[in-house]
């Protein structure tokens, strides 16, 4: 590994130092992040993803919320509201909705869980390199938390005419926006690299 | 004096895993670490980033006036576009919610594109003012950015759960369909935009 640190946000050139014990360090020149501590450990790594993984399970298979309205009540789940746009005929909507709620979180989760259970038996997954660069490109794509104040709005929006019940998947989606926001937090890319360069040496 | 800079050193670095690469001239070349193709800069950034950006703007125009979702009630019919949607929260009475939409619907994408748009010109011409500014308003954008689905996904519920038939459905607008597109075409364009073009003159 050559001896030099490169911002990619500026192209700044640094000379390598030892590690960082804790904190982050940033670039002089645009204040860019360089580099990051170590913050975690895989096991704590795994527990998140698996608890992810359970909360997506839980807001995908169960109602979002209820809407009671005339006696009449419809209720929807998260893949149900990707559909609702869909079948309206706005099928590029319901694709992009889809993909950033559910395929988004499943694939970051999924691909995590691949990349960590070998390198926590200090071995290395198969494509393990690639995995963690579709890794942070997928992160860019998964909207757990927009989607959650966007039904917060859709909420608001019907009180005022239908008597409305938060559902099962509500509260699993408002967890699983803080166990992603924590699990992106323990494993940026920097603590991934470092971990998979362990196990070759 | 001059920084020290990759470029100057002969050195490049890989976007997507911070890797520090030996430069060669040579077609196609991956990152030796994570496979993502390497280059010294991105590949027709501003080029890229200025079609991304301009088909956004012209779609704000639409996606702000066309309506984004239709209430067909018994009573009547209400087309809602976007800013209506704002008015309609704020007169329920949750001004904290309306405040919340207009800013991610309404002030956001505009402020993108107009930031964007000044990054995008500013790197043009390899202006050397406020490049610390500028790279932050960049780091802003990429932030913030996402945020503004927040009415697609508010639309995609209430679209799904109000379709009682005896008592009000609401339809899908095309305004909807442009203010997505709106959407990902900024993410897009702060993707294809290599903020390094802001230092490259230093």
């Amino acid at each position: 590994m050559p001896p030099v640190i490169i911002c990619p946000a500026c192209d700044m050139a640094y000379r390598r130092m030892s590690p960082l014990v804790s904190g982050r360090t940033r670039c002089i020149r645009c204040h860019g992040s360089l580099q990051r501590a170590e913050n975690a450990r895989i096991d704590t790594a795994i527990a998140l993803a698996v608890c992810a993984l359970v909360l997506l399970w839980l807001a995908n298979a169960y109602p979002l919320v209820t809407m009671h309205v005339n006696g009449a009540s419809r209720e929807t789940t998260l893949t149900g509201a990707a559909l609702g746009l869909y079948h309206q005929n706005y099928k590029s909507l319901g694709v992009l909705v889809f993909l950033t709620t559910v395929i988004g979180p499943l694939v970051q989760v999924l691909t995590l869980l691949y990349v960590l259970m070998p390198l926590w038996r200090n071995r290395a997954a198969r494509g393990q390199n690639t995995g963690i660069r579709l890794l942070t490109r997928v992160r860019q794509w998964s909207f757990v938390e927009v989607f959650m104040l966007g039904t917060v709005v859709a909420l608001v929006r019907l009180a005022k005419f239908a008597h409305v019940v938060p559902g099962v998947a509500l509260w699993s989606c408002a967890l699983l926006m803080l166990c992603l926001s924590a699990l992106t937090s323990v494993t940026g890319p920097d603590q991934l690299w470092r971990w998979a360069a362990r196990v070759r040496t | 004096m001059r920084p020290a800079t990759g470029r100057s050193l002969g050195l490049m670095v890989c976007l997507d895993c911070h890797l520090t690469v030996r430069s060669v001239r040579a077609p196609r070349l991956r990152c030796p670490r994570c496979h993502a193709p390497l280059h010294d800069r991105k590949p027709h950034s501003l080029a890229l980033t200025a079609v991304l950006l301009g088909s956004a703007a012209i779609l704000y125009v639409p996606a702000n006036l066309l309506p984004v979702m239709e209430t067909r009630t018994i009573l009547d019919d209400e087309n809602d576009t976007i800013m209506s949607g704002v008015v309609v929260l704020l007169q329920s009475g949750s001004w904290p919610i309306a405040l919340l939409v207009f800013i991610a619907s309404i002030v956001v994408p505009l402020l993108k594109i107009l930031a964007l748009g000044v990054l995008l010109y500013s790197a043009w011409r390899r202006s050397p003012r406020g490049r610390l500014q500028r790279s932050r308003l960049f780091r802003l954008v990429e932030i913030i950015g996402r945020w503004s689905m927040l009415d697609i996904y508010a639309i995609s519920l209430l679209a799904t759960l109000v379709q009682v038939q005896s008592f009000a459905t609401i339809i899908v607008g095309w305004g909807a369909w442009a203010f997505g597109a709106v959407v990902i075409l900024t993410l897009l364009a702060a993707h294809t935009f290599d903020e390094r073009l802001l230092w490259d003159s230093a």
